[in-house]
């Protein structure tokens, strides 16, 4: 009975310092792991700070607007275009409806056709981009 | 005691010899016992921990160091955060020549990577007897590549940090420039070059107050209108009119901040801040405001502009001639130089004088620039002074001043400092300068200068744009020359509720066939200052609306249009 029991607290001494060691190791396992993440936060710092600049510059409103102009065939809007709350556009008459022609977001390879914009501005002065 | 227990296990049979023993064993089993007690609570303890949920997580962030990212100079960013100028690390090539053995070859290899060097020179660079020379500041990533492609061991690298500017040309007068060693030589970098090198708030960017969209619309237009009419030079402005912040600042011909070798000093040249111009009409706009601020003349007055003026050797002449009686709105509308020099006796010279040094107009812009020209005007202020001051001649100042001023004209008379920081404060108490009164006079006048009078190519549908054309003759070695001119358009929107303040001037204009030959401030500056409230007015959040004709109705009653 009594060897019994010295053998059974032997075998949980060691068994709790081999748990022991392996949580020392786990511990030093993780404090490497964070270590490294530190590192590399750091080095992803470095590098956001480039792409933000590269972003900047890619970005830069003189390139969107060549962008702009090679892709799509979006102009400026017009002031009589610009509504300040939802509730001034109407509501469609019925049987009114139109058919979903997304060509006006296309670029201006053909003429874009149903753009009553340009017949009323004066001389071209509000197309100038 | 113990003699007792003894013979009570005597009693009981138990040999005498045995019973230390038993005290010792019993006493060890105590012992025993008390360990078991004492591991048994801990390993309870340990369950209930493992068992149960933690309560209050304590992290071990605080721990965790993360290296901060370290740079020398502060960056710089527009009003909305965007990147105006970043240090980058660069890397920079340097040679040590006694380690290479075939000068020749490997000057001949740089050469191919680098196509900025000299041969001659870099040859001669490598074939010194030093340990040390530079072959290339701040090499692109790309390039260094190329370099470290050769595998030249005397060869190697320094990392130094360059200054970038992700926007290049766009807002270069306001941002300025530094030196290969990062000191700031001119603009917001020379100015704030202590706050930017500060260690300590390095990590803390700069703010201005200029919108990039903003800046890139005045740019954009100004560059367009200076191509169309061959103009020697352009500067614009956008101001906000209630804060004094510098929304969008353009000097043209410009410079590309990231490479300024090789740039003149025309382009480095701010014509916003340091140039100082005679800008014509557009002072009409103070004269009427001291004059009706002063009680001087009221909107029912009016001056004879039958004839010519003559006084001394001077003649003044109106440029739109309408040979009548013009009442104070018809003088401002079709601007009068004849009727604003009479208004201007009437003020006289020394109240004239103190009103534009009220103004600022006679010292030296206060803004965060170093280069900020000092205005011009006669030491002695004769009487012909008074008069071609009053319409905007024998007067030089720079855009920011007059855009200052005539923030203040029609902001409810409240003059502010021009700034080109971001502002942190949302009210702005300048001082008064003139009534509010006054002010709403003013803002019905340059509404209606557009309207009806010589501004009407500016008159952005929907923004209620108000402004007045400027118009000067060059002098030029003592004289006026005819054909040189500097033309320009300050304008005002939304004019029912003064927002932001629009400044287009072109240096020499010529005429084209769409403006009929004219080069005037209405016919080349006024289109600028429209397109560029087109595209960006809704960016700065002012919606186009129907105008209230009330609000100037009565005034403009009292302009008679010619047919």
């Amino acid at each position: 009975m009594r060897r019994t029991f010295t053998f059974i607290a032997a075998v949980c001494a060691l068994l709790s310092g081999a748990a022991l060691l392996q949580l020392k190791l786990a511990v030093q396992e993780q404090a490497e792991r964070v270590a490294a993440l530190a590192d590399q936060i750091h080095s992803d710092e470095k590098s956001l700070r480039i792409l933000r600049a590269e972003f900047a510059h890619l970005t830069t409103p003189r390139s969107l607007q060549e962008q702009l102009i090679e892709n799509l065939a979006i102009m400026p809007p017009r002031p009589d275009q610009i509504i300040e709350n939802i509730g001034e556009i109407p509501f469609r008459r019925e049987n009114t409806a139109v058919s979903g022609d997304l060509s006006v977001l296309l670029p201006a390879t053909e003429s874009p056709e149903g753009e009553p914009a340009s017949s009323e501005t004066k001389s071209g002065e509000d197309q100038t981009l | 005691m113990s003699l007792a227990r003894a013979q009570s296990f005597e009693f009981h049979g138990v040999a005498e010899d045995q019973s230390p023993l038993a005290t010792a064993r019993l006493r060890l089993m105590i012992g025993v016992l008390m360990f078991m007690v004492a591991f048994g609570l801990m390993s309870v303890r340990t369950i209930e921990l493992g068992l149960s949920s933690p309560s209050v997580q304590r992290s071990a962030a605080r721990d965790i160091v993360v290296p901060p990212v370290t740079f020398a100079r502060a960056d710089i960013v527009d009003r909305n955060g965007e990147l105006l100028a970043v240090n980058l690390q660069a890397s920079s090539l340097y040679a040590n020549p006694r380690e290479v053995s075939d000068p020749a070859g490997l000057a001949q290899k740089l050469v191919d990577v680098l196509p900025g060097l000299s041969l001659a020179e870099l040859e001669q660079k490598l074939s010194s007897k030093r340990a040390f020379v530079w072959i290339k500041r701040k090499l692109t990533p790309r390039q260094k590549w190329r370099v470290n492609a050769l595998g030249d061991p005397a060869l190697g690298f320094r990392n130094e940090e360059d200054r970038l500017y992700p926007h290049g040309r766009l807002a270069a007068h306001a941002l300025g420039y530094v030196d290969v060693d990062g000191n700031g030589i001119a603009g917001v970098e020379h100015y704030f070059n202590d706050r930017l090198s500060e260690a300590e708030r390095a990590g803390e960017p700069l703010a201005l107050s200029i919108d990039v969209r903003v800046q890139y619309a005045l740019a954009d237009e100004l560059e367009a209108a200076m191509r169309a009419h061959q103009a020697i030079g352009a500067a614009g402005l956008v101001m906000d009119v209630n804060s004094g912040e510098v929304v969008a600042m353009v000097s043209m011909p410009d410079f590309d901040p990231n490479n300024i070798r090789g740039v003149g000093d025309a382009e480095r040249f701010n014509r916003v801040t340091k140039g100082v111009y005679e800008l014509g009409s557009t002072f009409k706009t103070f004269t009427f405001a001291n004059a009706l601020d002063d009680g001087v003349a009221t909107f029912e007055d009016g001056y004879d502009a039958t004839k010519p003026l003559r006084i001394s050797r001077f003649t003044i002449n109106d440029d739109h001639p309408k040979n009548r009686y013009l009442t104070l709105p018809e003088i401002f509308a079709f601007s009068s130089n004849i009727g604003t020099a009479q208004m201007a006796l009437d003020i006289g010279g020394d109240r004239q004088q103190e009103f534009l040094q009220s103004l600022g107009l006679l010292s030296p812009a206060d803004l965060e620039l170093t280069e900020v020209g000092a205005p011009m005007y006669p030491n002695t202020w004769r009487k012909v002074s008074t008069m071609t001051i009053s319409y905007g001649h024998g007067i030089a100042v720079s855009p920011v001043q007059l855009a200052t001023g005539i923030s203040s004209m029609v902001n409810g008379g409240r003059l502010n400092t021009p700034t080109l920081l971001k502002s942190q404060s949302a009210s702005h108490k300048g001082k008064s300068v003139i009534s509010p009164a006054t002010s709403r006079k003013m803002r019905q006048l340059l509404r209606l200068a557009v309207t009806k009078g010589t501004g009407g190519r500016s008159d952005a549908r929907g923004y209620r744009v108000g402004g007045k054309t400027g118009t000067a003759e060059k002098a030029v070695g003592g004289g006026y020359d005819r054909k040189a001119l500097i033309s320009s358009f300050m304008g005002v929107y939304p004019m029912d509720d003064p927002q932001y303040a629009v400044f287009a001037l072109l240096d020499e204009p010529k005429g084209t066939k769409e403006t009929f030959g004219f080069a005037s401030g209405g016919w080349v500056a006024a289109p600028v200052v429209k397109n560029v409230i087109l595209r960006t007015a809704l960016l700065l959040g002012v919606l186009p609306k129907a105008e209230d004709e009330n609000l100037y109705q009565r005034v403009a009653l009292m302009i008679e249009e010619d047919e």
